[in-house]
């Protein structure tokens, strides 16, 4: 057993140790131990490594087994954020819930979630990754269905077709790119970065190719496969949102980027225009839709879909410059909607109610909440100087490398955000409360939030700032990945 | 590139604002009420320190253009920080830092009752950071960076006011009209970064003959669109007088100093990027000259004060943007420094007048005959009048006359329109003084007015002396900006003096001002009656001429999309198809009673097994 086989398994045994010590308020010192640990782990295993040939720095593997299947991991620049990112707001999420009334299970299912969702950014092998990938969706599950909101029972079910639904075109897509490339070499290989999509056969690869984005798609979420979402996010208590905005959302395009472009470079470049043109769709959809919600997190589930547009873009331009701001968007968003249902789960915590127009006047009662959340606003809406704007930039930057007509999409999208989420905003803050308003309610927040929140407004500020250090870890990978005819990186 | 190190003035300008800012905000929870002593103080640093660079640059060959260090880099291109130095920067630099100063100390006595006081004082001074961020910028980028910085803090002084539903919306609108000008800016920042692989000004203009590609022109246009939102051109205009929301030092402050001349500023930066494309340049004067107009006349209509002096900045742009395609950058900028002068005085005056009555502004139909009451502010509102109306010797003269030489010379569309601006702003002018400072009180049982204090009526008399004197510097304006070792000089020449130009400005102020003396005191229910009679006209003007029905149209619109496919379609259609789906699914199972219920159940045991052999291949 590896190092990086310890990253996923010390949460999915924290989670088991968390039952151990019994009622009370035990539990939850376990769970943040382990969350803490693990993001302290996290950060001492992977910083300090140099990323080799290909960008991956670590790797593990064991023998291999039936059909070429074997127990693979690796990490390079990619895997390494966006794990520090789980690590990081799975400690937000135990720290947000500390004073809600949850048994044991609560926090074991977080820390559930954080293997599994280590375990998908870790994976190379593509069995080992497509079994993480579905063990993700039991914890969400639990956690949408058990501890939601009133309709959590109907959006659990939901959640759980409706993905899964997806996973099973994702497995249609893993197998036949196995079998094709067995067909063409004579070796059973499972391994992402030695998966060729030029061995399928050219007439099949484009319904190959399908199957795999049907199945990421769906975990970004790519329109029309989104409605899955803000009814997941609505009904989720809020550091379930958080989680699922945060990391599972970025699942889908981490696939992506390991698989569907990659395996099919001709292809992919043929039909860009039209994978483009879809990005394009869920930037302006998303953001369509946006503005006329009247509950905040459908609000923010439909910006996702928007802002995952963009992420798409980046990635669709297969520029170093578009991945590594993609991946970097990647954490971008889930820190600042992290920030955003953290805050929206305070008002609904506070008043039992997140509607745009159950609240109003609260800038002077509430003055923390309501900076955090305009600093939030601010940098979700791309605001330079703020994280949210470097993603942006750097995604279409790439694309407008490739294909410039699509950074007006961007450019559009810059401009719909703001008039999605100025108004709720305004709403919620500013004006005279109205009839059925809550704000009386409404208390500003406590120290634990204030830190937690600091610590998000910190980061915002500082990759916003001074992107440079992250994109140091990212790039080596996004340049491989750009370089690559193929998946990753040739053996 | 005359000078590697970076002198500490230049450190001053971003520090001292940052350094104030902090200060305010710990001060906002400790002695709320001492918020503005650090933000007043920096306020001063940073004038002298601008002051100086200034005279660096009119002193001898200096320029600066340094980066300073990266903020994003990818792939084959990166992005700097960095500062630049140069003639025009240093002229409107000098001329923000100081009125924006005067407008920081009017508003610490403006709004020191207001329980918002400190988040006032604090938010002013990042606008004004932002703003010398702008002018400091060597390239792209970093500008887009204050650009929406300046945004944001109009933003929340617009809407300062949060409990009042005309200023939030009034927010809302001047905060998504920059938007759209924004994503302009962006584009033209990825187009260029596509082309050269930086955004530096510098280097763009030196690489701008060798370099052939389409994307060049788009950029330059992109640039232009972003220009016209900030510096409220046709058809980008009508939030900034709607932005009349916000308390007066706000305004004063985004009209003279640190918003809406950023636009100008940008088109008078990247000229040499736009001036190469052919055609481009025409189409700023054609889009300058036709705002000019069309915000005069709309001016002239007016019956709020505030509000006319919102027109009447539109109008200037318009001039302003005018005397940029007709070739001169050195005419635009002069007009941009002289403008901040006579606007600030004219915005700092309307706050003195609605201070006194407790309003955020005044109607015409509030004041009148108040030069009694408030001589030294009516001293002020005429020094800053005449400046506005162009009139011989007050500084407004000198940088209108310099536009006039042009637009004589641009042919008879532009020669109409620039004396028919010159006259309609002087018309609107003295119809809001004469209505104002003459005539009878109004409003019969009105509060006594009086002037305010030396913190507020201070700075007024300092900028009604700019407002007349600046126009004496003119010479020397044109030396600073052609001065600096990066500045391209040919641009900055101030025309020549002609008795042709002065006849072509003085007749329409002269007349202007006849006109609006007749009207307002020969026929003195004019104002009003006009409105009365003309009930259609009066509307047409109150909606401008049409343009903002058709505005409106577009959130309208917006909604309207929004409403059917995020509530009906999405809703019904998309997701509909699914639960239908589901339920026919189910309904299904139960038809099919018999099946087993492989549900839930059988999934878990799988994932379950597949754990295990995880597991067991770990341990391998």
């Amino acid at each position: 057993m590896g190092w990086l086989t310890l990253l996923w398994l010390a949460p999915a045994l924290g989670g088991f140790l968390v039952f151990a010590p019994g009622k009370g308020r035990a539990p939850r010192w376990v769970a943040l131990a382990v969350s803490l640990g693990v993001l302290a782990y996290s950060f001492w295993l992977l910083a300090p490594y140099a990323p080799g040939e290909g960008g991956w720095g670590l790797e593990e593997s064991g023998a291999p087994w039936l059909f070429g299947i074997q127990y693979h991991l690796a990490a390079d620049g990619l895997s390494m954020v966006l794990c520090w990112l789980t690590a990081f707001l799975t400690v937000v999420c135990v720290l947000s819930s500390w004073e809600k009334e949850v048994p044991a299970g609560y926090w074991a299912a977080f820390l559930f979630l954080e293997a599994a969702v280590l375990g998908v950014f870790l994976a190379r092998d593509l069995l080992v990754f497509y079994i993480f990938w579905e063990a993700v969706l039991l914890p969400m599950f639990f956690i949408i269905g058990v501890w939601g909101s009133d309709g959590r029972r109907k959006a659990a079910v939901k959640f759980f077709l409706f993905t899964f639904f997806g996973s099973l075109f994702l497995l249609l897509g893993i197998l036949c790119l196995v079998t094709f490339h067995h067909a063409a070499t004579g070796t059973w290989t499972w391994d992402m970065a030695r998966l060729d999509g030029n061995s399928v056969p050219p007439s099949a690869a484009i319904w190959v190719l399908a199957c795999l984005l049907i199945g990421f798609g769906v975990k970004v979420p790519l329109v029309p496969l989104h409605t899955w979402l803000p009814d997941a996010h609505t009904e989720a208590p809020a550091a379930g949102s958080v989680m699922l905005a945060g990391v599972l959302l970025k699942m889908g395009l981490y696939g992506i980027m390991r698989l569907g472009f990659g395996a099919f470079s001709d292809l992919t470049w043929q039909i860009l225009p039209w994978l483009a043109a879809l990005a394009a769709v869920n930037i302006i959809y998303g953001s369509v839709c946006a503005a006329v919600q009247d509950d905040l997190k459908r609000l923010i589930a439909y910006s996702s879909v928007a802002h995952l547009g963009f992420c798409v873009l980046g990635v669709l331009s297969r520029t170093p410059e578009g991945l590594a701001g993609g991946t970097l968007q990647m954490v971008n968003h889930g820190l600042t909607t992290g920030a955003l249902f953290l805050l929206v789960g305070a008002l609904y915590e506070r008043g039992h109610k997140r509607g745009v127009g159950d609240f109003g006047d609260l800038v002077d009662r509430a003055p923390w909440l309501s900076v955090c959340f305009a600093i939030s606003v601010l940098a979700s809406i791309g605001v330079p100087g703020l994280n949210g704007f470097v993603g942006e930039f750097m995604c279409l930057a790439g694309i407008t490398r490739v294909i410039p007509v699509f950074a007006l999409a961007g450019a559009a999208g810059i401009v719909l955000s703001a008039a999605y989420s100025l108004p709720a905003y305004q709403r919620v803050f500013w004006g005279e409360p109205g009839p059925s308003s809550v704000s009386a309610k409404i208390s500003d927040l406590g120290a634990l939030d204030k830190a937690v929140l600091g610590v998000l407004l910190a980061l915002m500020f500082w990759i916003g700032l001074c992107p440079g250090p992250l994109l140091a870890v990212i790039e080596p990978a996004a340049a491989a990945l750009a370089r690559a005819p193929s998946l990753g990186v040739q053996p | 590139m005359k000078e590697v190190a970076v002198p500490a003035a230049v450190w001053i300008l971003f520090l001292s604002p940052a350094a104030a800012i902090l200060a305010g905000l710990l001060l906002r929870a400790w002695r709320p009420r001492w918020t503005h002593w650090p933000i007043l103080i920096s306020c001063a640093a940073v004038t002298a320190a601008a002051l100086s660079l200034a005279a660096r640059v009119y002193g001898g060959d200096w320029g600066l253009d340094l980066p300073l260090g990266s903020w994003m880099a990818a792939g084959n291109w990166e992005i700097t920080f960095g500062v630049r130095v140069d003639g025009i920067g240093a002229a409107v630099l000098a001329m923000v830092s100081f009125v924006g100063a005067l407008i920081h100390l009017y508003a610490s006595g403006y709004m020191r009752e207001d329980p918002g006081f400190p988040r006032f004082m604090i938010v002013f001074h990042l606008f004004y950071l932002c703003m010398i961020g702008l002018l400091l910028s060597n390239n792209l980028a970093q500008l887009y960076l204050f650009w929406e910085g300046v945004g944001v803090a109009s933003y929340f002084l617009i809407g300062f006011w949060t409990r009042k539903k005309p200023a939030r919306d009034a927010a809302l609108q001047a905060f998504l009209v920059n938007r759209v000008g924004d994503a302009g800016l962006l584009m033209a920042v990825l187009l260029l970064l596509a082309v050269f692989g930086h955004t530096r000004f510098q280097l763009m203009f030196e690489a701008l003959p060798e370099t052939a590609s389409a994307l060049i022109p788009l950029a330059a246009f992109f640039i232009l669109w972003g220009a016209a939102a900030k510096s409220a051109q046709l058809p980008l205009y009508f939030w900034l007088p709607d932005s009349m929301e916000g308390p007066t030092p706000a305004s004063a402050l985004m009209h003279a100093a640190t918003m809406v001349t950023a636009g100008i500023f940008l088109a008078a930066r990247s000229w040499p990027l736009i001036s190469a494309v052919p055609g481009l340049p025409a189409l700023v004067a054609w889009v300058g000259a036709a705002t000019a107009v069309f915000a005069g006349l709309l001016a002239c209509t007016q019956s709020d004060l505030k509000r006319i002096l919102a027109y009447s900045t539109v109008s200037h742009l318009g001039l302003m943007a005018f005397a940029l395609g007709l070739g001169s950058v050195g005419v635009a900028v002069l007009h941009l420094v002289i403008h901040g002068f006579f606007k600030a005085t004219l915005f700092l005056c309307a706050g003195n007048i609605a201070h006194g009555i407790h309003k955020s502004t005044a109607g015409v139909s509030e004041v009148g005959g108040l030069w009694k009451t408030m001589p030294l502010t009516a001293a002020c509102f005429v020094l800053a009048a005449v400046s506005l109306a162009g009139i011989w010797p007050a500084a407004g003269f000198y940088s209108k006359d310099a536009v006039l030489h042009f637009a004589l010379h641009g042919g008879a569309a532009f020669s109409a329109a620039g004396l028919l601006a010159s006259f309609l702003g002087s018309f609107y002018i003295f119809r809001m003084l004469f209505l104002t400072f003459l005539g009878p009180r109004r409003e019969q049982n009105a509060p006594p007015m009086h002037e305010p204090g030396g913190v507020m009526a201070g700075p007024a008399a300092v900028l009604a002396a700019g407002s007349l004197g600046v126009g004496w510097l003119s010479g020397s304006m044109e030396r600073l900006l052609a001065s600096g070792a990066l500045s391209p000089p040919q641009a900055m020449a101030l025309p020549p003096f002609s008795w042709e130009a002065f006849a072509a400005g003085s007749v329409p102020a002269a007349l202007g001002v006849a006109a609006a003396w007749l009207l307002t005191t020969g026929l003195p229910s004019w104002d009003w009656d006009w409105r009365r009679n003309h009930p259609g006209l009066a509307s047409s003007a109150a909606s401008d001429f049409g343009f903002r029905r058709l505005a409106g149209l577009v959130p309208t619109g917006f909604m309207a999309a929004g409403g059917w496919f995020g509530r009906v379609w999405d809703k019904n259609v998309l997701d509909g198809l699914i639960e239908w789906s589901a339920e026919g699914a189910v309904l299904a199972a139960r038809v099919g009673a018999a099946l087993p219920a492989h549900g839930l159940n059988d999934y878990l045991w799988w994932v379950a097994a597949g754990a295990a052999v995880l597991l067991g291949a770990a341990v391998l």
